[in-house]
């Protein structure tokens, strides 16, 4: 698994995930754990004055391999009762792009 | 194990499931008009609210990242005032079908992998129809209810129902064809005996009757997406079930469908961020 890291915002690059929610003072949630970070999110979290968020550091190219293959391999099994005709096969070669386009 | 039942047995023991709520119904009944005047809309807000299990489900829903609000919507008056008469009906229908109708203890059986993929049936059904500019709500309510029949022989036939699962399991074996050797009939059967004796709408209970045999269901009625949307549920690992699998598609069915590549990518896009949002209904 990635390793969760509390960085100065000057420090997050665009496409790092946050770890866990971020909230003002007053609590609102301003952006939800999980959200992969936009150069916009960051200058709005600077306007806002946040100075740390906790991230979770992107993994390296070979895990994100190992991940992306296992997702095909679920992704496979699932289709294992359909048949060769162009509908399923569109389907499972759409899904297994969205899927492993989800792999972070 | 008793004998096998009959589909005429399980219609006649239908009256013994526990009653749709009636707010569900009327709901249900009230499907074609998409407008509602104030006054049905008070009346509305104010039954709903009594409810507090249905109103608390409904609310979780509205309020999450999916709809955007500026700000947290506090009661069923609101939420249909910022998101529509249409999008609040849905939700508080799935919420009172599933607060009122409880699958019962069934080994094999989990009523929350059941309402997760209803639940993303109904997401992919309404992005599907998105695209080809076909009714949201009926479609949404067509994906929730169309497994309902699979609840009923849950319910009513608990160690039949039971053997069936393990069946499919052992074999690996679709559950559609597995109900068809141990009962002679499938959950589509049941789900149409359902909707006649709660007196669904025509287009609902015609997806629920045919969403595995689309060509059979009325032309250009729901089944045929509801079809398709049941295997991208399955696809996107939606109910989050180990032993899932994609359900063989009607090639004729779904190439009538005319989606795309990219529409297709936007499609499963779209429906995962439906389903983050609903799934927040189950708590």
């Amino acid at each position: 698994m990635s390793d969760i890291q509390r960085l100065p915002l000057d420090a997050i690059q665009p496409g790092a995930v946050l770890a866990e929610a971020v909230a003002d003072a007053r609590g609102t949630v301003l952006l939800p754990a999980g959200l992969s970070l936009t150069e916009a999110h960051l200058a709005s979290l600077h306007r806002r004055n946040i100075a740390t968020l906790s991230v979770t550091a992107p993994p390296d190219p070979a895990e994100l391999a190992r991940r992306r293959e296992k997702v095909r391999e679920r992704v496979l099994y699932l289709f294992r009762h359909t048949d060769d005709e162009p509908a399923a096969q569109a389907l499972l070669q759409a899904v297994l792009a969205f899927r492993q386009e989800q792999v972070r | 194990m008793t004998d096998t039942p009959t589909l005429a047995d399980v219609a006649g023991r239908i009256r013994s499931l526990p009653a749709m709520p009636a707010v569900a119904l009327e709901l249900l009944h009230t499907l074609a008009e998409t407008d509602a005047t104030s006054a049905d809309l008070a009346d509305l807000a104010r039954r709903i609210a009594q409810d507090q299990a249905i109103t608390a489900r409904v609310l979780r829903v509205a309020n999450s990242p999916f709809y955007g609000l500026q700000s947290r919507v506090a009661s069923i008056h609101d939420a249909i005032v910022v998101l529509g008469f249409s999008a609040v009906r849905s939700l508080v229908l799935a919420a009172a079908v599933m607060a009122s109708l409880p699958g019962g203890p069934c080994t094999g059986f989990s009523q929350e992998r059941f309402w997760r993929h209803v639940l993303g049936t109904a997401a992919a059904a309404q992005a599907i129809g998105k695209r080809l500019h076909r009714p949201s709500e009926a479609l949404f309510i067509a994906g929730l209810l169309h497994d309902i029949g699979r609840l009923a022989l849950v319910v009513l036939y608990p160690a039949r129902y039971a053997a069936t699962l393990a069946a499919a399991r052992e074999q690996d074996r679709g559950l559609q064809e597995m109900e068809l050797e141990h009962f002679g009939f499938d959950h589509t059967a049941v789900g149409a005996s359902l909707a006649e004796h709660w007196h669904f709408p025509a287009e609902i209970a015609d997806a629920l009757a045919w969403h595995h045999q689309p060509e059979r269901g009325k032309a250009d009625g729901l089944a045929a997406i509801v079809h398709y949307a049941d295997a991208i549920a399955q696809a996107l690992d939606l109910d989050d079930a180990e032993d899932s699998r994609v359900a063989r598609l009607q090639e004729g069915a779904v190439v009538k469908l005319g989606l795309d590549w990219n529409t297709l990518l936007a499609v499963l896009a779209e429906t995962q961020s439906r389903f983050d949002s609903y799934r927040l209904m189950l708590g």
